[in-house]
């Protein structure tokens, strides 16, 4: 076993190269529990730990959050369903340097995804991170190099593509029902208040604001949510959902590779708080003979999330107002693909329907894949790598946009932008020391 | 505190009553049904009130309800078929009676056996007026664009407690259980303690009447202050029941001045275990409860108006809902509020909130009635 001090090990990992690899971690026995500490106790992180701790072969050791008050909530819905009390701490170091741990789940806001899932790495833990995976495109590449180099597992939260229906729906594509496919239209629809900005309050005894900050600028506290709106902290609150539909349009098309190019016409029309990031998106991926977009608003309340009573039914959505759609048009067909359990349709070229299946959320067999990868050292389904190429896409997107909508030609080779440094310059945030993203991880 | 009688014979039937569970204890009741010229009976409920506290600050709250088929249903008797001195808010102890003209709300015809229940709790009133609201609607997670936080109510009352088990046992028996407000995670015994009997009854499990009830969803909470005639307070009311308005006798008179409206807990600003005194029940092992505690067990560390438990003991539901994008084909986020045994002492000031889903139900979840 390691017996590099791992306290240590951290310090010299964080704003540093690390200097030493290690040992690749033994695999728990098949009747051995699977030990995880969750990270970022906001509604997901408190869902996925009761999930996780509701496992036979799984329990939670450390609930994680910045902030006390977020404790009870998932500490109960954690011991409702495990008799193992889970350790309750503030600093996600404390978890890593625990070597009962397997997993790190990283629930937290965007701007901690990257850094914290490299030091899991790094601390020879397997990662489950929540999308969008990375903050920035350097960083979601420097994502995929920590989990190479040390033979991690990282499994990205986007469960759409584990689901059975969505396979059904590739290989129906790929067998050429659709004839060729060269539009891929992917929906993200829909409703944001205006935010009132709060700078400068005092923030709360219990909360660690500092810590929550981590790796991005430590702007004067604001307890309400406008961090979701600061490139700060968010990729956005489009890219923070449209990544699930632009993930499946990949896979629907075999994991579409990097596109040649993004266009965008990206505005805030109407939720003009003085934030940061746009209300509307309309994005175009160029590809070899295939064009995918993306069409986002956040002011379209007739534009619907696919209802509970329909998520796991023999239903499909209205797809006019189907808010979370994706449309596959070939030469000879149309398909169309709804998120959350929605099934799909197939169409021919006189407007019938000639194939339908209805769908199934994929939370648990997500969170199954994820397990058994851990066990078996797979590649996940949706692993770093896929997470990377997929939140990719709102990254140019979300360029263009910060660069004043201009087409930008990507260079798939280096990752960056053809003839355009300003644009490049979105290519990597500015880390706030210690928390630094190091080039070599 | 049920009565069955004979409507057309007049005959009384009268059980004996002891309340319990922080119900207010009522006694000598009777239920008189008197012939009237007028197309229908006349009747009358007395009952005696004794509780000592009673004023218009802190009334007691009576409701009235009947079944018509031998406990089978039950109705509540709306407060606006009912007359006299006892019912709806009842500010002076003493002897009261209320007369239900019952058939212009009842299916009533001779021979029909009626039972009648009478209950009682404990209110405290919260005086119109303008009060400090602090925190952000929904946790600042409101999308609705339509609530607004309120920071100038009017007159309202509020629970002194928190709803009790024995209280909410007694609903779950007369609704007929078989599902509807029960769900077995209710039997824990020392985070809950119903127990559900083969012949669809419930009980109490010894000891634990006056503890808060949990596993409740927002669902359950409503629909039992529905079956009394209250309702869940919104954000606003909870926050200013927890730390006053600015004048505590209200913004007509203005005489009492509240010291401290910014406050961060109900008795002031001294965190919940400063000084090694625990005025809440959170998550410590020195408050003395390792799990929920009787309601009132803090009474010393009231809010201003003397409303027992806001900070800690459980969470409470609260009437404001919020929808999410994130969730936009659910049902919108309920806020919870006041923290509770599982939380961080600080974590049961008067602006830390919690968002749920209103199915979930949690050990760390209860909720009070305002009117």
């Amino acid at each position: 076993m390691n017996t590099v001090n791992r306290r240590d090990f951290m310090k010299r990992s964080v704003g540093a190269a690390a200097v030493a690899v290690l040992p690749y971690s033994s695999v728990r026995a098949a009747n051995e529990k699977i030990v995880i500490g969750v990270m970022g106790l906001g509604g997901r992180g408190t869902y996925l730990a009761e999930k996780f701790a509701d496992r036979p072969d799984t329990e939670i050791a450390y609930l994680c959050d910045p902030n006390t008050r977020r404790f009870a909530r998932a500490r109960e819905a954690v011991e409702e369903v495990q008799t193992r009390k889970p350790k309750l701490v503030q600093d996600f170091r404390k978890i890593l340097d625990d070597d009962t741990v397997d997993v790190l789940i990283n629930a937290t806001p965007d701007h901690w995804h990257g850094l914290a899932t490299i030091m899991a790495c790094q601390a020879g833990k397997d990662v489950y991170v929540e999308k969008p995976m990375a903050h920035n495109i350097w960083e979601g590449r420097k994502m995929v190099e920590a989990a190479r180099k040390y033979k991690r597992v990282v499994q990205v939260g986007m469960q759409s593509r584990t689901a059975p229906y969505a396979k059904k729906a590739k290989d129906y594509i790929e067998s050429g029902k659709l004839g060729k496919v060269h539009l891929v239209r992917v929906f993200n629809m829909m409703q944001h208040p205006k935010r009132t900005a709060r700078p400068g309050a005092p923030v709360p005894q219990g909360f660690d604001y500092d810590m929550w900050c981590g790796p991005a600028a430590r702007l004067p506290y604001d307890p309400s949510r406008y961090w979701l709106n600061q490139w700060e902290y968010s990729c956005g609150p489009i890219a923070g959902d449209a990544v699930h539909q632009l993930d499946l349009a990949r896979f629907l098309l075999n994991d579409l590779p990097y596109p040649k190019a993004v266009s965008q016409i990206g505005a805030i029309n109407d939720l003009q708080d003085g934030r940061d990031t746009p209300d509307t998106q309309l994005a175009m991926f160029e590809y070899e003979d295939l064009t995918l977009q993306m069409e986002s608003t956040l002011w379209t309340p007739y534009m619907k999330k696919i209802p509970s009573a329909t998520r796991d039914s023999d239903k499909f959505p209205h797809w006019p107002f189907c808010s979370t759609r994706v449309e596959v048009l070939g030469t000879e067909g149309f398909m169309y693909f709804g998120r959350h359990g929605g099934g799909w349709q197939g169409y021919d070229s006189n407007g019938e329907i000639v194939a339908s299946q209805y769908g199934r959320q994929a939370d648990k067999a997500h969170q199954d894949n994820f397990i058994d990868c851990v066990r078996t050292r797979k590649r996940a389904n949706a692993d770093v790598e896929i997470g990377h190429q997929s939140v990719l896409l709102c990254h140019m997107a979300n360029i263009s946009y910060r660069v004043g909508n201009q087409r930008l030609v990507f260079d798939p080779k280096s990752e960056s932008f053809s003839h355009n440094d300003k644009a490049n310059t979105f290519l990597k945030r500015e880390y706030r020391a210690p928390w630094v993203v190091p080039e070599q991880v | 505190m049920q009565h069955r009688f004979w409507l057309s014979l007049s005959l009384l039937l009268v059980f004996c009553y002891c309340s319990y569970g922080k119900w207010l204890t009522l006694n000598n009741v009777k239920v008189r049904q008197d012939p009237t010229e007028l197309g229908g009976p006349r009747i009358s409920i007395e009952y005696d009130i004794n509780e000592p506290n009673l004023l218009p600050s802190s009334p007691a709250y009576v409701f009235i309800r009947y079944s018509e088929d031998a406990g089978q249903t039950w109705h509540l008797i709306p407060k606006t078929a009912l007359r006299g001195n006892g019912h709806d808010l009842v500010s002076k102890a003493g002897h009261k009676e209320v007369v239900w003209w019952g058939t212009d709300q009842t299916s009533f015809s001779d021979f029909v056996m009626v039972d009648i229940c009478v209950r009682a709790l404990a209110m405290v009133q919260v005086p119109a007026g303008k009060f400090a609201r602090k925190s952000l609607s929904g946790a600042g997670r409101d999308e609705s664009k339509t609530q607004k936080p309120q920071s100038d109510l009017s007159l309202y009352y509020t629970a002194k407690y928190e709803t009790t088990l024995a209280m909410y046992v007694d609903y779950l028996n007369e609704v007929g259980g078989d599902g509807m407000g029960w769900n077995k995670r209710m039997s824990h015994i020392e985070r809950c303690g119903i127990k559900q009997h083969n012949n669809g009854t419930y009980t109490v499990e010894p000891g634990r009447e006056a503890y808060p009830i949990t596993y409740v969803s927002w669902y359950d909470a409503a629909a039992f202050l529905q079956w009394c005639g209250l309702r869940l307070p919104t954000e606003s009311e909870w926050e200013k029941a927890f730390r006053g308005g600015f004048y505590l006798d209200g913004d007509h008179t203005r005489k009492t001045p509240n010291p401290m409206p910014e406050r961060p807990y109900p008795w002031g600003e001294k965190t919940p275990g400063a000084g090694g005194l625990w005025r809440c029940n959170c998550d410590t092992d020195e408050d003395g409860f390792a799990y929920t505690a009787p309601v009132g067990s803090f009474s010393q560390f009231n809010s201003p108006y003397g409303i027992c438990d806001l900070a800690g003991n459980v969470g409470e539901w609260t009437q404001d809902w919020y929808s999410t994008s994130f969730h936009a084909g659910l049902d919108g986020f309920r806020m919870v509020r006041g923290g509770s045994w599982m939380a961080v002492p600080v974590g049961c000031d008067a602006v830390t909130g919690a968002t749920e889903l209103p199915l979930k139900e949690s050990s760390i979840m209860g909720f009070r009635g305002v009117r």
